[in-house]
Parts: C-alpha cells; structure tokens; sequence
C-alpha cells in the first residue's frame, strides 16, 4: 500500500488539499536545482553549508526513504546507484536485491547513514522533516519531495535527474506523467469509492493520488469533497452516496474478495450487494509512481469489465 | 418518578439515534427505510447495550476494590484485548468476526491472569492485588502490542488499533444477537450481587459479621463484570469514561443503595452513550467522530454539574 497514504494518515492532522496544493505549486516552481541547494545551504547551517558547490557531481550512492522515489531512480537509468531502500520498496524486483534501511517512516538514521550515501531522498513529512534536518547535521545531502500526487512526482523526477546527471530522462519523464494529467480518459459514468479499511469504515477523499487516478481512468470518486486523503465515515453515508463499485487495495498474490463483502451491515450498498467490487494490487496502484498510465489503464479495463459483467 | 425520568431519557436517546445520521431520512419513510432498519437501529441497540454494560461493570468494580478510580478497564482487560487483536493481525487470521473474538480471547486471557494475580496473598482475593495485578498485566501486554505495531508496520495493524480505539461503526444486527445472548447471565449475577454490595461497602470486616461471604462475592463480581467488558470490547472496541464517570454520576443522582444504583448505571451508561454515538455520526458528517472523544466532551461537563451540586449539599 502506499507509503504516501500510510505516512500522511500517520500525522495528527492532515492538510487540507488548499494548503497541500499551494506547497506543491511552489516547489514545483522550484525545482532547479539551485532552489535545492540553496535550501541544503540554509538548512545545513553554519560553516558546511556556506561551502555550496556550484555543480554538484551526480550522486552516486543513493539511499531511497520511498517507493516512489525508488521506482524513479530505475525509471531514470540511475537504478544501479540505489544503496539503500525501504521495505515497500517493491518495483522493479532488482530493487529487492538492495538493503533495507527500515520502514522509512521515522527514519532509521545509523541504517542509512552505514550505505555510507551522498544523497538521502525522502517523502515530505513532518517526522521525514525532522529527520533530513539530522541527516544534514551529520553532513549528507538530503532532497525532500513531496510525493503526493502525480504533478508532484513529475517535479520529483526533474529534481532527481538533475541530481543524478540525468536532467534529459528526468525531464522526459516529468513530461509524460504531465501528459497523462493533461488528458483524462472520456467520462465512464462510473462513480465509485475506495474502501481501504473496512471498521471503522475508511474512505479515500480527494487529497489523495487514488482520487486522483479514479478522474484520469473516467471515473467519479464519490467523496471527491473531502479535502483529506482519507477519512473515517459510516456506511449509512457510504450507502447514502451510492457507489456504483467499491474499490480496495489488497497487497500483493491473488485479489480476494475483502471481509467486509460478507457482512451484513454491508449489505447496506448497492454496490456490495451486486458485487461490483474491484480489488486493485497496492504496488501498482498504492502510489504516485512513472507506471501511473499502466494503473490508469488497468483501472480503466477493470471498470468497463465491472459495466460489461453487469450489463 | 426518577425511573421514569430515566426511563424517558432512554427512549428519547434512542429515538435521535433512529431519527438523526449523516443522511436526512424522512419522517415517512422511518419505517421502512434500509438504513433505519439495518444500520441505525442495530447501532443504536449495541451502543445502548454496551453502554450500560459498562456503566454496571463500572459500579460493581467500584464497590468491589473500594477505588473511586476504579473503571472496566483498570483491571488489564483492555491492555489485553488489543494484544489478541493485533495478534490475530499479525499471524493473517482473516475473517469477519477475527477482530472481535481475538480481542475477546485477549481479555478473558488477561482477566485470567489478574485473577490469579489477585489472589496471591492465599485463597482469598485482594482487591490490592487486583488493581495493582490489573495495572501491571495492561502495561505489559501494552508494550508486547506496541513491540508488535512497531516491527511488523503492516497497514492492518494501526488500523487494528484505530478499531480498538472503540466505535460502534461496524454494528449489525449480529453484534446484537451475539450481545443479547450473552450478557443476561453477567448482568443477573451481578445485579444478584446488590445486597452484599452494600455490605462490602461497609468494610471487609463488618461484612463479613454482617453474614456476607466476602471472598465468593469478590470472585462471583469481578468474573461477571470482568465478562461484561469482555464482550463490549468485542463489539466496540476500548470505550473509556462511561464505565468511570457514570456509576459516580448516579450515586450523586441515587444514593448509595445497589439495588437503585446497578440498574441506574445500566440505563445511564446506555443513554450517555446512545447519545454520544448519535453526536459522534452526525457532528462532523460525513465524517464520523471517535465515540470515546464524545463520550467525554458531553460527559466531563455534565458530571462537573453534578460533582458542583454533591459538594455543595
């Protein structure tokens, strides 16, 4: 499942989508890389971050504190520098082959810091913030990127092929991944819901990529209007709201019917009592990632089967 | 003419629960509406159901250890039903109902062990022993749960503990089945337990020359509420503060006598929580508030009114 979803549902309160989209938009803006290191300078502090090296060489020991970042790095050809990664790092298989520094949620600091790395890349948290700030005493650069949404990971990917001596790819790829924001697949007709927890009923609001990949497959996430990622609801306004299908993540093997399809007080939803469930798997789908267009078009075959099964 | 008060409160906290939720229902349609029918009402049961039972368990536990301090969760039953929840997690049980009965074996598990705790100083049980037995058990299968959280990090499991953290979201009419079944034999045997109560309250000592079999009642009273609480974890996960605030509530409200006072936890609990379930699922709709957090905003301010009224007669 996501990291981005896990760590930001970690944080007491989560931003509402204005403050998020206005911090996106400035980075976005900032994403050369003398923005970068005037940030590294001002926050390494003192004599070492007056040392600002005009070009920096490209890093050649990475650690990766996020999934998304990790599947970046391979997408940029910069996969062989990858020394250190976190446990969901999962895609491309090669990558499971590099050693774990932990869960990257708080980070491990003496893990990462034993790769020995000249570049540690993290998700932007609050405990990530707090931890780049302690990384960088200890004298290593450190890029943190927001990782929320897919313009978010089109900036990562320029900022990490800059970084990487990779601009072309990175721009490339940033390119692509704004070409399939810029283009929605036609309307399905389709409004559906993400359940990813099932007591307390938890549903995906529109802060989050899933909303966001539901818009670019045609389809309509029925709590699009909660401004967080995700939020706690009852199954009275789940039913209320009437779902053509329910969605849900499972984590990897073969997609099972979800628990909560059995229960009666389910039996509530029309969508669970015709069965239009799909269950998409979370290394694809859990994350903004440079394979968004095969999610997209994955949910999409998925809805129009759901349409033609029922029809 | 206090019990029918009492009584109209009962019926009108239940009757807002059917009336009122996060989608408008219309007054004709009440009746034959799936939502009332499949997810109000049995909600508004099991939070009345468990309400209550907490608010007894609260009362009984109070008199027997003699601790105004005493609630259904001081004695380690919460501390273990979230181990066996997140256990259960951990080792990919699946199912339905996993949840539930984990959290369920959990704090049988857990009273178990306080109980043999308790009875450290011979054959009798020690109501000192309890709590500090009770205290002891939940600190430690609290941090055996938070080892667990930490180094298997799978999403269940916090959603596990967001679970545990009590709400009646996932109510059916089977959780009221389940309930209803069990809780006549824990509520009989402690509502049975009103007289030598009353004794207890008195002292161990004058008790005792009083006729009443001090040691069978400890065990039959901390075994029944203990059950009690149980089988509310099981449905609804650690509700705190009905099970405290409400047996003191009453006694400030009734007296002393528990005969009066167990039934009148009972209906209280259930009203208090009845009530905050209702504010919980309509207040930030379509949001849905933590029950617990409810509990104490419309609790602490109505206790402290009547903590005001008790000091100053």
């Amino acid at each position: 499942m996501a990291l981005a979803h896990r760590a930001r549902r970690r944080l007491p309160i989560s931003a509402p989508t204005g403050v998020g989209f206005f911090a996106m938009r400035r980075s976005a803006h900032r994403t050369h890389l003398a923005g970068l290191l005037a940030l590294l300078a001002a926050c390494g502090g003192g004599e070492r971050g007056a040392t600002t090296r005009a070009p920096l060489p490209p890093a050649r020991r990475i650690v990766s504190l996020s999934p998304a970042v990790t599947e970046l790095l391979y997408a940029l050809g910069a996969g062989d520098r990858v020394v250190g990664r976190t446990t969901w790092c999962d895609y491309p298989p090669a990558v499971r082959a590099v050693p774990s520094v932990g869960d990257g949620l708080s980070p491990n600091l003496e893990a990462i810091v034993a790769r020995r790395p000249d570049l540690v890349v993290l998700y932007r948290s609050a405990l990530n913030e707090t931890a780049a700030q302690r990384l960088r005493a200890l004298g290593l650069a450190t890029a943190v990127l927001p990782q929320d949404r897919l313009e978010d990971l089109a900036a990562a990917a320029r900022v990490l092929g800059r970084l990487t001596g990779r601009s072309a790819a990175g721009d490339s790829i940033a390119q692509s991944l704004a070409a399939l924001v810029a283009a929605p697949a036609p309307d399905l007709g389709v409004r559906l819901a993400f359940i990813v927890w099932d007591n307390p009923p938890m549903v995906i609001g529109g802060a989050s990529y899933l909303d966001q990949l539901a818009t670019l497959a045609g389809a309509r996430n029925v709590f699009h209007d909660l401004g967080t990622s995700s939020a706690v609801v009852s199954i009275e306004t789940i039913a209320a709201r009437d779902p053509d299908v329910l969605v849900t993540l499972v984590d990897s093997g073969a997609p099972r019917l979800p628990a909560f399809a059995a229960r009666r007080e389910w039996q509530a939803l029309r969508a669970v009592r015709e069965r239009r469930l799909v269950m998409l798997t979370g290394s694809l789908f859990g994350r903004p990632s440079p394979r968004a267009a095969a999610a997209v078009a994955e949910l999409r075959r998925q809805l129009e089967g759901g349409e033609g099964a029922t029809r | 003419m206090r019990w029918l008060g009492l009584g109209l409160a009962a019926v009108l906290a239940l009757g807002l629960a059917l009336v009122l939720g996060p989608t408008p229902v219309p007054w004709a349609a009440l009746g034959s509406s799936d939502i009332v029918r499949e997810l109000r009402l049995p909600r508004a049961l099991l939070a009345f159901l468990v309400g209550g039972g907490l608010g007894l368990a609260g009362a009984a536990l109070q008199a027997l250890v003699r601790n105004p301090l005493a609630d259904p969760f001081l004695l380690g039953l919460s501390g273990g039903a979230g181990l066996g929840a997140v256990l259960a997690i951990a080792t990919h049980l699946s199912g339905p109902w996993t949840l539930p009965l984990a959290a369920f074996a959990g704090a049988l598990a857990a009273m178990a062990l306080v109980y043999r705790l308790g009875l450290a100083g011979g054959a009798e049980l020690d109501p000192r022993a309890l709590i500090l037995g009770g205290v002891a058990v939940g600190a430690f299968a609290g941090a055996v749960t938070t080892a667990i959280v930490s180094l298997a990090s799978a999403v269940e499991l916090r959603n596990a503990l967001l679970w545990l953290w009590g709400g009646f979201s996932g109510s059916s009419w089977d959780g009221v089945l389940v309930v209803c079944l069990y809780f006549p034999v824990p509520l009989v045997v402690l509502l049975a337990a009103a007289r030598p109560l009353d004794l207890l309250a008195l002292g161990e000592e004058p008790a005792r020359y009083l006729g009443a079999d001090v040691a069978r009642v400890r065990r039959r009273v901390y075994v029944a509420a203990s059950l009690l609480t149980a089988a509310a974890v099981a449905v609804s996960g650690v509700i705190g503060f009905v099970g405290l605030i409400v047996p003191h509530a009453m006694r400030a409200l009734w007296g002393h006598q528990h005969r009066v006072l167990l039934p009148a936890a009972f209906l209280g609990g259930g009203i208090l929580l009845t009530l905050a379930d209702t504010v919980a699922r309509v207040v930030v709709a379509p949001r849905e508030l933590p029950v617990g957090i409810v509990t104490a905003l419309v609790g602490v301010p109505v206790f402290a009114l009547l903590m005001r009224r008790w000091t100053a007669s």
